[in-house]
């Protein structure tokens, strides 16, 4: 088990946003949260990457047990050296080129040689075929761009786990398929993935396990047959053919 | 009648008090640059009490006229020298220099007015991009250095620029404690002269010649720094 989560709660001003969800996750498995809005599937990522702090919970990372309400700075800092994240925003550095963008982690996250971390860079730009676009500044690509960058910044650090948060949802719909692309070929490569969406085809066709996520809580999981098929709960159908026309 | 000899022939002695003026607004503003960023981390990371106290030291400064500040160090510093000599700290209150005043006035002034320059500027650098930056594994103080205060410096620098010219122009009060700067020179050779607009007029250019080549300055700084980040500019 790379990820083991056990019973964490978070309630914020007397709402309880995650009402003690249970949580494992292999290595190489990609793992789709969807759910509707509001449900919690933002924060368990939050949570998970010490963006914010559960008031309870125990996690179990590698080899490091981590209490989820209380986490030392060296475990934060160790855990976040050793996951990525993805922002429904991007979130890119708006004074860094797309290059600095990418080569700032390895440089600053993880101790790297600045030569290093550039070749390393470029290579992942590449990748993504950006890059002619290395010496521009976020605010010069456009909403799909960034977002690759944001990937590519993330795939760079070779992290264990990378978390995505919505990553398609801030996007213009013909820009969602290059992202999409990325993150499929991601998932072919075996990086372990843990995505919070709504897009449906990515979840029914590239995730291994597909969970269900309402009032937080985990309602339901399996493979994406079980969950988009045969879903075992009334909540799963409601939701399901309310986003119908969506997949 | 407007008598120009009058005019012309004050003009350099007007011009060469002007240095106490600059030094004056330059070293107030340093000082004062330091004390805001303290008043900022206090602020911003909500340390106890401290917090609370720096709130009302700003809002107090901020709600008081400058020449009442200027005054209240000027009569209230000796006043603190001798009672701290009373409880046995080795202090010389005579020996004060009235410039030194001016400073630690200006100073005091200039720190609350930066304070609050700096938390806009860095409220206005999304917080999101702080969360990206740990997130890559960088320490909280690298992600900090690296990515928010180059954003909030370049954010800052319009202000920075209009507070630091209006401290140039609010200096023109402090001959009431007996400094000779450009607007007491001003007095004097009017009194000397009794004539009044020539000498004024003079002073007036000289201000608008100091305050159009430090806003020219600021400018260009301000213009180097967006060419780092460039989010408002569209070159594609």
């Amino acid at each position: 088990m790379l990820l083991d989560i056990k019973n964490i709660k978070k309630t914020l001003k007397n709402n309880h946003v995650l009402k003690g969800i249970d949580l494992s996750i292999e290595k190489g498995e990609v793992v789709a949260i969807i759910g509707p809005s509001g449900s919690g599937k933002t924060t368990l990522l939050r949570n998970i990457n010490f963006l914010e702090t559960a008031d309870s919970g125990m996690m179990k990372f590698r080899d490091q047990q981590i209490d989820m309400a209380k986490p030392s700075k060296e475990k934060i800092l160790w855990t976040r050296r050793h996951m990525a994240m993805v922002f429904q925003n991007y979130n890119l550095f708006k004074n860094k080129t797309a290059l600095e963008n990418i080569s700032e982690g390895l440089i600053f996250g993880q101790n790297m040689e600045k030569k290093t971390a550039e070749s390393l860079a470029e290579a992942a730009l590449n990748q993504v075929g950006l890059i002619d676009k290395k010496d521009f500044y976020p605010s010069q690509l456009s909403g799909g761009q960034q977002q690759r960058i944001g990937i590519a910044r993330a795939t760079v650090l070779n992290p264990d786990i990378v978390l995505f948060d919505e990553p398609t949802s801030a996007l213009d719909p013909e820009l969602v398929g290059t992202v999409l692309r990325d993150m499929k070929q991601l998932a072919e490569k075996g990086q372990t993935m843990i995505v919070v969406t709504h897009q449906m085809s990515f979840a029914r066709n590239v995730a291994d396990r597909v969970i269900f996520f309402a009032d937080g809580e985990i309602i339901e999981q399996g493979n994406a047959e079980e969950v988009f098929d045969h879903p075992q709960n009334d909540r799963t159908r409601k939701f399901l053919s309310a986003i119908a026309e969506d997949y | 009648m407007f008598d120009f000899r009058f005019a012309i022939n004050s003009f350099p002695k007007i011009l060469s008090v002007a240095p106490t003026t600059i030094v004056l607004s330059i070293i107030a503003t340093l000082i004062g640059l330091i004390l805001a960023i303290l008043i900022v981390i206090i602020r911003e990371r909500k340390i106890k009490v401290l917090d609370s106290i720096a709130a009302i030291y700003v809002s107090f400064i901020r709600g008081t006229p400058i020449i009442v500040q200027l005054y209240v160090v000027y009569y209230g510093l000796p006043q603190l020298l001798v009672a701290l000599r009373g409880m046995g700290i080795n202090t010389n209150s005579n020996g004060l220099p009235v410039i030194l005043i001016a400073i630690l006035a200006y100073s005091f002034n200039a720190s609350a007015n930066i304070s609050e320059s700096i938390r806009s500027a860095y409220h206005s650098v999304d917080y999101q991009q702080y969360e990206a930056a740990v997130s890559v594994g960088m320490k909280p103080t690298r992600a900090m250095t690296r990515i928010v205060v180059p954003q909030l410096i370049t954010n800052l620098i319009p202000n920075f620029s209009n507070l630091f010219l209006d401290l140039i122009k609010d200096t023109a009060i402090v001959y009431n404690i007996g400094i000779v700067e450009i607007m007491a020179k001003a007095n004097i050779m009017s009194s000397l002269g009794f004539k009044y607009i020539e000498t004024y007029l003079d002073a007036l250019i000289i201000y608008v010649f100091i305050c159009w080549f430090f806003a020219k300055l600021f400018q260009i700084f301000e213009i180097i720094a967006r060419k780092r980040i460039s989010h408002t500019q569209e070159f594609v």
